[in-house]
């Protein structure tokens, strides 16, 4: 190689140079083979958002719709089920919903209710512990999962326990409040799921 | 090479102890010294010499863009054209990888036949290279093999009537052509099934052999070194005390520099190609390929991708009246074979040779010799190690007749090539018909007429 | 670089190998075409947008009831500056306007099989594989035929299954033929006709000798149809823009970045060409 004691000036220069260009170019390169691996405009298309009526919905009741692949919830929810809510508060994990804020329950779904509009819980349907889908169990009573049991979600995969707004109850597996999705009304019984409203 | 009876290298510089650590378990730093910078090349190596470590890369590329391919292509006859334009439409950067592959394959071809005809300029071929050049050879049907099974993949009009010429060519082998296409193509017509395991072939099977073959290769390469524009031996002049030959330099850094260059010199016109011309005209991505595959309409002109259209020439050329001229030549060599051969047994043997062979020539369906030709003039190259019998191996040092030769074999190349891309005529036919034979003539004459051709001496030393 | 000897082959292969990219790269390339019309190139321009939007409207309305675009996504369309008001209301005419959805058609493949015997093609690479050039010519060279099962047949695809659906935007055309006896008259004859004409070569036999007549068929509107010729050749170019533009959605952002990238690259070439000299200067 070379005899030089050391290595030239122009030649270090002309290295650092040509690393950094094709350091440059490499990533370059790279980039598409990234992007490439990210949702496709199928994959955005069939993950847009869905539009519910809810004006045959009737009170006690609940739908599900799909939306990305995973089930949302909308109960209609009666003056019986809120205040069972407002007991339930002392039972559950997270009451005022603070946990991963933003990421498990948006900003206008952060009160007493964890919805928009109090008769109508918006949720997704899949147990905050593994993903199972938890059971209806709206009748107050005695449960063999609760002796004083209000109404919620009963997951039977592992005994998860969520009250009637989907606060998960202290001591079960589940570690998080169901998620409520990003969604917005587009009338009074019109809910589009998967966006936020669009502030005008 | 056996690290056992070499104490192991001393690791230097800043990261000594941990290349330390590593060297008594792993031989890095002997495997970069015997491959890398303690590897000798010769000085002299020009332009030609790019191709190799440019056919790596692009083989590399190939891959990688091939893999992210994968990921969206659909191999199933309803969906695989609609799966590419999927691609091509809706996957992030889809269009650019889609590009990327399949300008590509040409990029490997272009690069594959100026490494071959490197091969051919400066006698790369001749001892001790022989194995390194079959091997090569190997190489090249193998990618054949791969590309043309690729071409299978959009599901086009073309990529279904191409397969469907072609696996019948194995149709017309004698007794076992119908079972043996039925058994490659899993069913009665190029179908789903021929799909399917063609895609299987193309990702992982093939793409394995070639790793494979490559790995060969460069280990044939670094035990007899490279040749050179020359043609001459490097290792016979070494410096008596350090044993390296004395036109030789270290591959890194001067090689591993040069061919950055040449990586780099070749991304410029391969991005240019995919982003301003990858279609390049209908001679990359066919224009009738972007027609979805119809087994009841075959397309009225079509023409297979243009690195395969010199075979495709010859084999339209050897029709009926081609075996008048296949049984003078053969006739002709036999008897050039027998006045330069002493020994009557072997005598007697060519000379039952061409008499079989002639009379195949007249009992045999033509297409059947046109499949053994076809097959033939690729292969062909293999031999050149054995036909060649000229003293010197770079051209710079042969004489008139071989350059005559070869410029030649070079037009009749082209020539067949663009012929293959045209509908069938009664002129063009006759003119493939001359080119096949020029071509075959190029092969089969050599040994003569490079015994003949008058060479200059070569030099001891390398000269550029 | 290289010793005197062995130079004079190498240059001409460099040379037949450029020849023969020169001819790809003139467009003398694979015979695919199988119609032996002498082709126009289409005026379009791909960045014109409203082009490209007429060029859209007119395939909703006059293509899309038996041809499908089923690779495209009616969202894509915003590319083209519609909104998606626009494209919801002034696009799509299926029951479900739902603007995620492909540009498929109405008709099913066995109601085409059954009124036009075979089925429409998509749409969605047609300017690629046939081109534009030829697809500017197809729309304008439609005709008149009673003895054809539609009614109508074309210069540029002999007994074509598909009818005339421009017909109301162009009028009623016929077929003028007038012969000639030298490719000369026909030639200039074909420069002065105001409408779409091609010249054809007949062998024949005349007074009992093989002759060629020079054949100039044309294109003439009978009655006309909405708009007048030049507007409707506008129209159609319109419509081939979108079809080039529906072929390939990217390629305007392709030519684009390609700018960027083969610039980098010919920086990278000559930066590592420097690094190449440097280190050589050892090797003597």
């Amino acid at each position: 190689m070379s005899d030089k004691q050391g290595v030239s000036r122009r030649r270090r220069n002309l290295v650092i140079g040509a690393s950094c260009a094709g350091g440059a170019a490499a990533a370059g390169m790279a980039t598409p083979f990234a992007a490439f691996m990210l949702p496709s405009q199928r994959a955005k298309a069939m993950g847009a958002s869905v539009e519910v009526d809810v004006s045959n919905l009737s009170p006690g009741e609940k739908a599900t719709i799909e939306w990305r692949g995973r089930p949302v919830w909308i109960l209609h929810r009666t003056k019986e089920m809120l205040a069972a809510i407002k007991a339930d508060d002392s039972k559950v994990a997270d009451p005022k919903s603070e946990r991963k804020p933003g990421d498990v329950t948006p900003a206008y779904a952060k009160n007493e209710y964890r919805s928009i509009k109090p008769e109508f819980l918006v949720v997704v349907g899949s147990c905050t512990h593994l993903g199972c889908s938890p059971q209806d169990k709206f009748q107050a009573g005695k449960e063999s999962f609760a002796p004083e049991w209000h109404g919620g979600f009963y997951c039977p995969c592992h005994g998860a326990l969520f009250d009637l707004a989907g606060r998960v109850y202290k001591n079960t597996p589940a570690p998080d409040n169901l998620k409520v999705p990003p969604h917005t009304y587009l009338s009074d019984t019109r809910i589009l799921i998967g966006e936020d409203k669009k502030d005008a | 090479m056996a690290a056992s009876e070499k104490p192991p290298i001393a690791a230097t510089g800043p990261f000594a102890g941990i290349l330390g650590w590593i060297e008594r378990r792993y031989p890095l730093l002997a495997t970069w010294n015997a491959h890398l910078a303690g590897y000798y090349a010769p000085k002299n190596l020009n332009f030609w010499y790019y191709f190799g470590s440019l056919l790596m890369f692009t083989l590399v590329l190939q891959i990688a863009t091939g893999i992210w391919l994968t990921m969206d292509y659909k191999a199933d006859a309803e969906r695989a054209f609609a799966s590419v334009e999927f691609i091509m439409r809706e996957v992030p950067a889809g269009w650019w990888m889609r590009y990327m592959h399949s300008t590509g394959a040409s990029a490997i071809f272009i690069c594959l036949y100026l490494h071959l005809f490197r091969g051919m300029l400066y006698g790369s071929y001749r001892e001790p290279r022989e194995l390194l050049w079959v091997g090569g050879v190997v190489l090249f049907l193998t990618m054949m093999a791969e590309s043309f099974m690729g071409y299978l993949m959009p599901w086009g009009q073309m990529s279904y009537w191409g397969a469907q010429v072609i696996v019948n060519l194995f149709d017309a082998l004698p007794i076992i052509g119908p079972d043996l296409a039925l058994w490659i193509r899993g069913d009665y017509v190029t179908s789903d099934a021929t799909l399917n395991r063609f895609f299987s072939f193309h990702v992982i099977a093939v793409p394995l052999v070639l790793l494979g073959l490559v790995a060969t290769h460069l280990v044939a390469l670094h035990h007899v070194g490279s040749s050179n524009p020359d043609g001459i031996e490097i290792k016979k002049v070494k410096d008596p005390k350090t044993g390296i030959p004395l036109d030789g330099i270290p591959f890194h850094p001067y090689y591993t520099v040069k061919d950055l260059f040449g990586v780099s010199a070749f991304l410029t016109v391969f991005f240019a190609i995919v982003f301003f011309a990858p279609e390049m005209g209908g001679y990359f991505l066919e224009d009738n390929n972007f027609i979805p595959a119809d087994p009841l309409k075959t397309p009225l002109h079509f023409a297979p991708v243009w690195y395969f259209t010199p075979y495709y020439s010859i084999l339209r050329a050897i029709t009926e009246k081609f075996m008048w001229a296949a049984a003078i030549g053969t006739i002709g060599m036999a008897l050039l074979i027998i006045g330069s051969v002493k020994s009557k047994a072997l005598r007697g043997a060519i000379a039952a040779i061409a008499i079989a062979l002639v009379a195949g020539y007249f009992t045999l369906d033509a297409k059947v010799w046109g499949v053994a030709v076809f097959g033939l003039s690729p292969g062909i190259f293999a031999l050149l190690p054995w036909l060649d019998r000229s003293p010197a191996k770079s051209i710079r040092y042969r004489g008139p007749i071989y350059k005559a030769a070869l410029a030649l074999f070079v037009i009749a190349v082209f020539l067949l090539g663009y012929l293959g891309t045209q509908t069938v005529t009664e002129v063009r036919t006759l003119l493939a018909q001359i080119g096949t034979v020029v071509y075959f003539g190029f092969f089969f004459l050599m040994p003569w007429y490079t015994r003949m051709d008058r060479c200059k001496p070569e030099p001891e030393r390398v000269t550029s | 670089m290289q010793a005197g000897t062995g130079k004079g082959d190498v240059m001409k292969t460099i040379l037949s190998a450029l020849l023969f990219a020169a001819l790809a790269g003139l467009g003398v390339g694979p015979v695919i075409a199988d119609a032996e019309l002498r082709l126009q190139r289409a005026p379009i321009d791909p960045r014109n947008t409203s082009s490209l939007q007429a060029g859209t409207r007119t395939f909703v309305d006059y293509c899309q009831g038996c041809h499908s675009a089923s690779h495209m996504r009616y969202n894509r369309l915003a590319d083209l500056g519609f909104s998606e008001e626009q494209i919801k209301d002034e696009l799509i005419f299926t029951a479900d306007r739902k603007i995620g959805q492909m540009m498929d058609t109405g008709m099913t493949k066995a109601d085409a099989k059954a009124w036009f015997g075979t089925a429409a093609p998509d749409l969605s690479v047609i300017a690629r594989s046939r081109g534009a050039d030829w697809l500017y010519a197809f729309l304008r060279s439609f005709y008149r035929d009673p003895l054809s099962s539609t009614g109508w047949n074309n210069l540029a695809f002999e007994r074509v299954a598909m009818p005339h659906a421009l017909w109301p935007l162009q009028g009623e055309p016929v077929l003028e033929v007038r012969e000639f006896k030298t490719k000369e008259e026909a030639e200039a004859a074909r420069i002065q006709a105001k409408s779409f004409s091609v010249v054809v070569e007949r062998e024949g036999e005349s007074g009992g000798k093989e002759t060629t007549r020079y054949v100039l068929q044309s294109i003439n509107i009978e009655k006309p149809g909405a708009i007048n010729q030049a507007k409707y050749d506008e129209t159609v170019r319109d419509l081939v823009n979108f079809l080039v533009w529906l072929s390939e959605p990217n390629q305007v952002f392709r030519k684009e970045a390609g700018i960027i990238v083969v610039l980098f690259f010919a920086m990278l070439t000559l930066l590592m060409w420097f690094l190449y000299k440097e280190f050589w200067k050892d090797v003597h």
